[in-house]
């Protein structure tokens, strides 16, 4: 049944939220490229005189190749480690076996301890571990997450028993069934990890700030503090950090923006 | 009688056995890496948190057991402790807002319209971006003196006045949550938008027949359907938003006064700029157990037992 | 096969990959440094540090710089694993905190073998780093508070001075407040507010620091007048909600007529007001002459394994040379008294404006406030400071918050 929609109130009010949710962006391209100070009063809309030298400030003022090799490396770590474990955890929790009440109560609880807390046990932890000042110790604690665990639950929850069965009947183990049926049909629970896993690691700031001592092991947020540091002054150059630092997660999203929302979709409604 | 004939029914019980043993031993070994990275980074952290909160601690000095008294300390003498539970709690609530406005956008993208995609891209947008970076652009958005917001209210000679934002004990934190909402909005919308793309069309092909206008569909269908994508919503747009530490921290510092203090910055603030670790831990403890208590209340209001938790 | 050898070279990489890296590095000694907030000065510390390696063969320096919010959580870490870094660049009165808790070694051994060195400095500034009779830290740069004004707007009201008195500060702050512009502001972190309580005899704690002193009348009544200021538009509401950025750019926005506020102030105002030149913006002492410090010094980590060391490299980056770079690039003040005065006559000639609010730092040294040696003064700041904002924000009348300020003081006196 077609029903008649008059569309132009709905793209009305989606316009006026969209501009809502990209003046900020907007403000913070336009400091980018004009450096007019933004104490300045009353804003200017339209930039004068745009230049990229800034992005070129940052580029110089920090070792930004080797904060953002840094960054990218602990975050490929950690995609594919939170991939790998979050998909053996959520497939886990499909299966029946005693002590899962437990391990689901457990596993909601560990969503409440908030990060500040655990600063310092952390540290101490990753310390013993011998671990400190490392890219593997930068990416540990994030590599599983409990959200992604349930994506993939609901996820594999979704796959139908028959082909299940028919792979028991196969003969398959445990591990290829995982691997050859469900994460084909799973890809978009896999997407969503990416990009989640992808936005928390490369945006995470105190960890890092704590967890590294050496110049050359900092990832790409630590280089902020040099931005906003003696006197606060922010100027063209924070905010064209700020972009530069934006790229990478919003071009991994659009890459991957289809499989990303059908991703979150299965998380949701199953009950 | 032969010895070497097998007895079916001697045999199976054992093999099932065997087998489920196995199985549980593999499913507990898929389990076993995620186990173990929350057992050393959240679970034992919390441990050292819950001894810690009954000692009297500082560093280089030996731990002493004080029992309760951090706890009673916290309850009975401490104001900044009530108005960061107060604000704690006042975010909380204030995340369905976030929900609600996500969930009329989701309602509106959801709809037949050409574009739908840039839309649900452009609203996502606020998510990647580094939270200290939405922190410094809102402030400035705030700003009484330089701020957008009041250029525009001056411009539209809606007040002639600026605005204090953040400098006010009633303004500064609905402008720490708008942020937060601002930022989170794409996010929360996608977990939504997607539930509703799962309720099966001929649902409300049915209703309709049935004579329900849309506002009954809506409630009738929709909501109800959608109760799993709001908990999730709201179990993640809580915790976010409760522990949005660089939001805070940055906008306002807990300012002014304490009226945008959260219980996460004063933890930290307790812990690294006065080097109270022990008492911060009793708080971090009343903090855990309080995003308990709300989880479980939220749980139980979307229907108990869904999204998350499942019956066996 | 295959297997084994993706297992292999996964464990060697997994291997590379957690060796940290600061291991990685091989030295005979190596020291570590932390600094406040000063990484704008790469090149000037580079050079030091390459100069202090030549006279110390097979020493290596590892620097670090944090923010200001960032380092007490970063050196607290580090100080709880037993890696504290062996000099540390503290700035306020957090170096009281951490001497007290047995974190900083005691440098008074150091500069009694050493009369020379310590004679280089300016003694009250010097003395403001002792803590149990004992010496912690060494000055690396220092500032006061001092008293902006703009002339401009002093012209305007018919006033030709800057205030003597704390009458005069308040009766000229209410003839300069007309529409938006107001009168007076400060900075509020640390003690910097405390001039305006001591030009008027109030004091914080008793001499002994174990009980609370400000309960009076007298303070009451003065919170009082502070709260009618700031409702009237004379003192700007800035002043109690502020942090750095909203003040000082209030002030730069030229719509103030005076700010209470230190050395580093200026330059950043000096940045945003166009307006400044030496016609229109004005450097004197707050009435009485009274000011807080905010300094930085250099301690040594009690941890650290090369004390020595560490104290020489200490002596070296606050020696004349390095001071002296230090302030003529940096613009501040060491309280190396030689560095100073070359730092000042190299100021002169760029900055007259900057000579003058320089001059102030080195004044009246004998009248500093708000910088007493106490072991829990955060918590102590936490207990007064919102307090003292109700007040004079006019939420509470002046009484009920020293009232309520002396009960949370009193609670935190107790405790330590």
């Amino acid at each position: 049944m077609v029903r008649h929609q008059r569309s132009w109130p709905i793209h009305l009010a989606l316009l006026i939220v969209c501009l809502v949710m990209l003046v900020p962006f907007y403000w913070v391209l336009k400091t980018s490229i004009s450096g007019e100070n933004i104490f300045s009063y009353p804003p200017n809309i339209i930039p004068r005189a745009p230049h990229p030298f800034y992005y070129v400030d940052v580029w110089y003022a920090i070792p930004f190749a080797r904060y953002f090799l840094n960054s990218v490396v602990v975050s490929v770590l950690t995609i594919v480690a939170n991939v790998v474990l979050n998909a053996m955890a959520g497939y886990s929790l499909t299966q029946s076996f005693p002590g899962k009440r437990v391990v689901l109560m457990l596993f909601l609880s560990c969503m409440m301890i908030p990060f500040q807390a655990t600063i310092i046990p952390a540290y101490l932890i990753t310390g013993k571990l011998g671990l400190l000042d490392s890219y593997l110790g930068l990416a540990l604690p994030m590599f599983s997450t409990i959200i992604c665990i349930f994506v993939f639950k609901a996820s594999f929850d979704a796959v139908p028993r028959s082909l299940i069965d028919a792979a028991r009947v196969d003969g398959l183990s445990e591990g290829r069934i995982i691997w050859k049926v469900m994460m084909p049909l799973a890809k978009s629970a896999v997407a969503t990890n990416v990009i989640l896993s992808f936005i928390w690691s490369w945006n995470n700031f105190m960890w890092p700030l704590i967890a590294t001592r050496s110049q050359d092991m900092q990832t790409l947020p630590l280089g902020l503090a040099r931005f906003i540091s003696y006197q606060e002054d922010t100027t063209g150059a924070l905010y064209a950090f700020c972009i530069m630092v934006l790229a990478p997660g919003i071009l991994l999203f659009l890459l991957a923006q289809k499989e990303f929302v059908q991703g979150l979709t299965t998380g949701a409604t199953k009950g | 009688m032969s010895v070497t004939a097998v007895e079916p029914s001697a045999t199976r019980p054992r093999f099932t056995e065997r087998r489920s043993t196995r199985r549980a031993v593999l499913i507990w070994s898929f389990l076993a890496p995620s186990l173990l990275i929350f057992l050393l980074y959240r679970i034992l952290p919390l441990g050292w948190n819950v001894l810690l909160s009954f000692e009297a601690w500082s560093p280089l000095k030996p731990a002493v057991f004080i029992g309760l008294d951090n706890y009673q300390e916290m309850l009975s003498d401490d104001d900044v402790f009530w108005q960061a539970l107060w604000n704690t709690l006042g975010i909380i609530a204030s995340a369905p807002v976030g929900i609600v406005i996500a969930l009329g956008l989701a309602l509106l993208v959801n709809s037949n319209i050409r574009g739908r995609d840039v839309y649900r891209t452009v609203i996502f947008l606020s998510y990647p971006l580094m939270t200290v970076a939405v922190a410094i652009i809102w402030r400035w958005m705030f700003d009484e003196r330089v701020g957008l917001i009041n250029y525009v209210i001056r411009s539209l000679h809606l007040a002639d006045q600026p605005i204090p934002f953040l400098n006010s004990f009633t303004w500064a934190l609905p402008c720490v949550i708008a942020a937060n909402v601002w930022q989170m909005l794409g996010f929360y919308m996608i977990i939504i938008l997607t539930g509703l793309q799962t309720i099966p069309g001929n649902l409300y092909e049915a209703a309709e027949i049935d004579g329900a206008n849309s506002f009954r569909r809506f409630l009738r269908i929709t909501l109800p359907m959608l109760r799993p994508s709001l908990f999730l919503c709201f179990v993640i747009g809580m915790l976010n938003s409760v522990t949005s530490f660089d939001l805070v921290y940055v906008m306002t510092n807990g300012g002014p006064g304490h009226a945008t203090e959260i219980l996460v910055t004063y933890i930290y603030k307790l812990a690294f700029n006065q080097t109270r670790f022990d008492y911060a831990a009793a708080i971090t403890v009343v903090f855990f157990l309080l995003l308990l208590a709300v989880t479980w209340v939220a749980n139980r209001l979307s229907g108990g037992d869904v999204g998350a938790v499942e019956h066996n | 096969m295959d297997r084994r050898k993706l297992l292999k070279t996964g464990l060697a990489a997994a291997g590379t990959l957690a060796t940290p890296a600061y291991l990685r590095a091989q030295s005979n000694k190596k020291l570590s440094i932390l600094t406040w907030n000063i990484a704008d000065q790469e090149a000037l510390f580079k050079e030091e540090f390459e100069e202090f390696k030549k006279a110390n063969p097979g020493v290596e320096i590892e620097w670090l710089d944090k923010k200001g919010p960032d380092l007490p959580a970063f050196y607290q870490t580090q100080l709880v694993a037993g890696t504290a870094p062996d000099v540390i660049d503290i700035q306020g009165a957090l170096w009281v905190e951490w001497a007290a808790n047995g974190a900083l070694l005691d440098l008074t051994p150091y500069f009694q073998n050493d009369p020379a060195f310590v004679k280089m400095f300016n003694p009250d500034y010097m003395s403001s780093f002792v803590y149990d009779r004992k010496n912690y830290l060494v000055p690396f740069y220092v500032a006061k508070t001092l008293l902006y004004y703009n002339k401009t707007m002093f012209k305007e009201a018919g006033l030709s001075a800057p205030p003597k008195s704390f009458d005069e500060l308040l009766a000229f702050s209410q003839a300069m407040a007309k529409g938006e512009k107001t009168g007076f502001l400060t900075l509020n972190f640390d003690w910097l507010y405390w001039p305006l309580m001591k030009m008027n005899s109030i004091e914080l704690l008793t001499p002994d620091y174990k009980k609370p002193a400000f309960n009076t009348t007298a303070a009451a009544e003065l919170l009082d007048r502070l709260a009618k200021s700031t409702a009237s538009g004379a003192i700007n509401k800035i002043a109690w909600t502020g942090r750095w950025v909203e003040p000082n750019g209030a002030f730069a926005s030229g719509t103030v007529g005076m700010m209470q506020a230190h050395s580093a102030s200026y330059f950043f105002v000096k940045g945003q007001g166009r307006w400044i030149n030496p016609d229109t913006l004005g450097a004197a002492q707050a009435p009485g002459d009274w000011s807080t410090p905010t300094n930085h010094g250099f301690g040594v980590s009690k941890s650290s394994k090369n004390p020595e060391l560490a104290f020489a490299l200490v002596k070296h980056m606050t020696s004349v040379k390095w001071a002296t770079r230090l302030a003529q690039i940096r613009r501040v003040l060491t309280a190396n008294i030689e560095a100073d005065k070359a730092g000042l006559d190299s100021v002169k000639a760029d900055d007259p404006l900057a000579y003058a609010v320089l001059q102030t730092q080195l004044e009246h040294t004998d009248k500093m406030t708000g910088n007493w040696p106490l072991a829990n003064d955060a918590q102590i700041k936490e207990a007064f400071w919102p307090e003292f904002q109700n007040a004079v924000l006019g939420r509470k009348d002046g009484k009920t918050a020293l009232a309520d300020a002396e009960r949370a003081v009193m609670r935190v006196l107790r405790r330590s």
